[in-house]
């Protein structure tokens, strides 16, 4: 008999417990509060990039479904009418997220009070242009967007750089807007990381979801190094060094490695125009992992200020892999380079210190 | 915005099948080449082509958003003729080779008539899964008065797009609801100025396409992007309760609308399917507008035709 008490005593105190539980949820959720909306400016915003780019933070891709956004959307005043073409299609689309639109041609206006930037402004690169070329037309730009923000932005702004060439762009705007913490200015070189997960996604014909932790090193360029010597990919036995997949060093070393190097140029060729809607993905992902963490067991690769890990001169932005966790990325360290590696890995960085030196000329 | 997840929710994998012309064969291509490089979880396959029977093949959504598009200056009817042959044809790979209860969404302008032939030149796909869009419009007009209420866009509910989408369409906010802390309140009672909801605000939807080409030297892409979106996962995931919305469907003749158009109706989804909404009071000033925005249907329907023959 004493069991059976034991027993009917133990569901009462569940059937109370659980009870109390759907109370205190119900109770919880008659107080919800809808969260205060964060404010995002993006630059260039009447371009191709920045009319990709804008639906998709109005419907919560970058920041999660909950998170109510206002836009700040910058450009210049040759293209004032477009860009208020962009605020009227915002208006038209009726996003339940997106709770005002500021559309303007003024710096001041634009980063006040802004929490993150996206900085898509800049000279674009057409077809046959070599990013070089537009190197002096858009570190003067930055270096004014980089004073602009330090003075306007809402404090501890997160800052992601687009525009090429953009490692340089993010470190022109880092010197000049040196009250921005170093940390929070970066450089987006997951759209490559996104192609380098694509290419294996393809050569494996695997889904794309099942495919991490390449590694995109150094710069957002043709010297770019698209490493998968610690990507895995989800089988049904576990997880699996992409190179044991492959089984092609061959390709890995070589193809691989130009073709994603060389996509924006590939994307150029199809389209007649600069990849957008990758591009502005990418963007989104960056943000969103940077803010809201990356998962557990998973590294993404950002630009990033360079500290001196793996033997890269510090004061360069440079691409690492990173893991995020409450707002603050960190460089994943401990990572095996082999001679291969360190080779592409300093070829590029030698690219990044020529650049730094061409920009700084460019201001004199 | 598909591949995110946003047309038919967050959980749902898609596989996109994207047709165009072969002059566009290589941009496509790119197109396809951007999809790969964005790594969307989502997206478990794209099929990129220019043959219509490949592109058909087994969908259970189809947005039909090729046709040729209206430039500045040009009026919706000279877009007819080159649209209609497009949309017979459309009509014909999309029967033979499209899934069961495959879901149609028209968007390339005349929508309405472009939805009207696919429906005459596809009669084994169910009428009632044929409709164009003309949430765009709806989404417009909840806009304008947001604008004009300062409120956000979220607490108004329950404007009505009818007819054609074109200008003779008409917004009718006479059932139409503001979310306030008093209460559900009508939007006429708020905004307090009936010869601006008569009269400019009307213009200003109907127009609106046009504003937007005028601004951008391009048509509206962003938000009939988005408000398709807002179509079918509205119609395939259902209407929030106590919510309508707009949809451009085939008329059974509900509110003396004539029969065998594709007009747009104040409707609810439920389960997949839509629901023209029953008994609401039709004053004499909207009487005339829903009149006059069929008779252009009719008048449409009689001139796509006569571009057949």
């Amino acid at each position: 008999m004493d069991h059976v008490v034991l027993l009917q005593k133990i569901l009462v105190v569940s059937f109370i417990v659980a009870l109390f539980w759907k109370i205190i949820r119900y109770m919880c959720n008659l107080l919800h509060v809808e969260k205060e909306p964060v404010r995002i400016l993006v630059t260039g915003a009447a371009g191709q990039i920045g009319y990709a780019i804008v639906p998709m933070i109005a419907r919560g891709v970058m920041l999660g479904p909950d998170q109510p956004v206002i836009l700040h959307l910058l450009d210049i005043e040759p293209v004032a009418e477009a860009l208020n073409g962009v605020k009227m299609e915002l208006t038209d689309a009726a996003f339940p997220l997106l709770k005002g639109v500021i559309a303007t041609t003024d710096p001041i206006e634009a980063c006040m009070g802004v929490n993150i930037a996206v900085m898509v402004g800049g000279f674009p690169r057409k077809e046959g242009m070599e990013r070089k070329d537009v190197m002096s037309k858009n570190v003067s730009i930055y270096k004014a967007q980089a004073s602009a923000l330090e003075k306007h932005a809402a404090d501890d702004c997160k800052v992601l750089v687009i525009a090429n060439p953009a490692n340089t762009n993010a470190l022109i705007l880092k010197e000049f807007a040196p009250s921005i913490p170093e940390k929070n200015i970066t450089c987006l070189t997951r759209l490559d990381h996104n192609r380098a997960l694509g290419q294996i996604s393809e050569r494996l014909d695997v889904q794309v979801s099942d495919v991490k932790n390449v590694i995109i090193w150094g710069n957002h360029s043709s010297t770019q190094y698209p490493d998968v010597s610690h990507a895995t990919v989800h089988t049904s036995r576990g997880e699996k060094p992409v190179r044991e997949l492959v089984s092609d060093d061959k390709w890995l070393n070589d193809e691989f490695i130009t073709t994603v190097q060389q996509r924006g140029a590939a994307i150029i060729k199809a389209r007649k125009q600069s990849s957008a809607l990758s591009a502005a993905s990418a963007a989104c992902d960056h943000i969103r992992d940077w803010v809201l963490g990356t998962p557990k067991g998973t590294w993404v690769s950002m630009g990033v200020y360079s500290d001196g890990s793996y033997g890269i001169q510090p004061g360069l932005v440079y691409s690492f892999p990173v893991t995020c966790e409450k707002g603050r990325w960190s460089i994943v360290q401990g990572l095996m380079i082999d001679e291969f590696s360190r080779a592409k890995m300093d070829a590029t960085e030698k690219e990044l210190v020529e650049e730094k030196s061409m920009a700084y000329s460019c201001l004199d | 915005m598909i591949a995110r997840g946003v047309m038919l929710g967050p959980d749902q994998p898609v596989i996109l099948h994207m047709l165009d012309i072969p002059p566009a064969a290589e941009a496509l291509n790119g197109v396809k080449m951007e999809l790969v490089d964005a790594a969307f979880p989502l997206l478990k396959g794209v099929v990129a082509t220019t043959d219509a029977v490949e592109a058909c093949t087994g969908v259970n959504v189809a947005v039909m958003v090729g046709g040729f598009p209206r430039k500045e200056g040009m009026e919706r009817k000279d877009v007819m003729s080159k649209n209609v042959s497009i949309y017979k044809s459309q009509a014909s790979a999309l029967e033979k080779h499209a899934a069961a209860n495959c879901k149609v969404l028209v968007v390339a302008n005349p929508a309405n008539t472009n939805a009207l032939i696919l429906k005459e030149f596809a009669p084994s796909i169910p009428e009632k899964n044929i409709t164009c869009l003309t949430r765009l419009d709806h989404n417009r007009a909840l806009g304008q008065i947001s604008e004009r209420l300062s409120i956000q866009v979220s607490d108004i509910k329950n404007v009505i797009i009818w007819g054609n989408h074109s200008s003779s369409q008409y917004p009718d906010v006479n059932h139409a609801t503001v979310k306030t802390p008093a209460g559900e309140k009508p939007v006429r009672e708020l905004v307090k100025d009936d010869t601006w909801l008569n009269a400019e605000f009307i213009k200003t939807v109907q127009q609106r396409g046009a504003a937007i080409i005028k601004a951008r030297k391009l048509s509206s892409a962003l938000s009939a992007a988005s408000s398709a979106c807002d179509h079918i996962r509205d119609w395939v995931l259902g209407t929030p309760e106590g919510t309508w919305v707009s949809m451009g469907v085939y008329s059974d003749g509900s509110y003396n609308v004539p029969a065998g158009l594709i007009y747009s109706f104040p409707v609810t989804c439920q389960n997949g399917e839509w629901k023209i909404v029953q008994g609401l009071s039709i004053d004499e000033f909207s009487r005339k507008k829903l009149d006059l925005t069929a008779d252009e249907l009719s008048e449409e329907k009689a001139l796509a035709y006569s571009c057949l023959s």
